[in-house]
């Protein structure tokens, strides 16, 4: 099926910081540790909430921040398509689990939620990840 | 964890590569001949199948035992676009590869 089809010639991304594929996955990072943590704000806002909505789920729809975390995910959901149409999806999709380090870090700052040893360490371990696949990315390109 | 439980989490997997597989040649379909929409719905589809299915099994199952098994996923993606889509990776790629398997799983053992 993919012979019939014009090679896929790797396209490049238009000028500008902000159409840099890489800044476009750091965004996504940011956006969807953002969208769990309104997620859980409208979560915490349903559960001072005793009518029949909450029990079904849908009093989480009467709070804003709920609201925030759905377009937060879409958002980045458009990021994230945008970054694969110049990055393989592995490197793409393993630059993406810098989420597990926002999340912690921002339920720390805006929810007072603890980090233990054990998920600094992780998230320490992760970082080390990133860095050495940025760095093989750095070598791919020098080649091209 | 019961064998149910096991396969959900396979399944659930496999739903995640694969719609993660469909996103990627929906959007080289796209510079292609841009017929990708059809690609993408599957996608979103697959994905939903996914979230469906990690919803069920969080259901069964202690969030403690579930949550390492997340770790594999990166690992699992590389692979189906290493056999799927041709991707290669150099040793620096697959040890960071590695490494933010092992960070995933410490960070959702904690």
């Amino acid at each position: 099926m993919h012979d019939q089809l014009p090679a896929a010639i790797p396209p490049k991304p238009a000028p500008g910081l902000f159409w840099n594929p890489y800044l476009q996955i750091f965004l996504t990072v940011l956006l969807t540790a953002a969208a769990q943590i309104l997620l859980k704000a409208g979560a915490d806002f349903s559960a001072r909430n005793d009518s029949v909505w909450s029990w079904i789920g849908l009093a989480e729809l009467g709070s804003v921040w709920t609201w925030l975390g759905i377009m937060a995910l879409v958002a980045s959901f458009g990021g994230w398509l945008y970054a694969l149409r110049f990055l393989p999806l592995g490197l793409a999709f393993a630059l993406s689990n810098g989420v597990h380090i926002f999340v912690p870090l921002g339920s720390w700052f805006f929810l007072h939620e603890q980090i233990s040893f054990l998920r600094g360490s992780g998230i320490l371990v992760i970082i080390a990840g990133i860095l050495l696949l940025a760095q093989s990315v750095v070598k791919v390109e020098e080649k091209i | 964890m019961s064998l149910t439980a096991w396969a959900l989490v396979v399944v659930s997997q496999f739903a995640l590569v694969a719609g993660q597989i469909y996103f990627k040649r929906a959007m080289t379909r796209r510079e292609q001949d841009g017929k990708w929409i059809g690609l993408l719905a599957i996608g979103i589809a697959t994905m939903t199948v996914w979230f469906l299915l990690w919803l069920g099994v969080m259901h069964q199952v202690e969030l403690s035992k579930l949550m390492p098994l997340e770790g594999i996923s990166p690992l699992l993606i590389v692979l189906g676009a290493a056999i799927f889509l041709g991707e290669r990776l150099n040793w620096r790629g697959w040890a960071g590869i590695g490494l933010t398997c092992a960070g995933v799983m410490l960070v959702s053992a904690s």
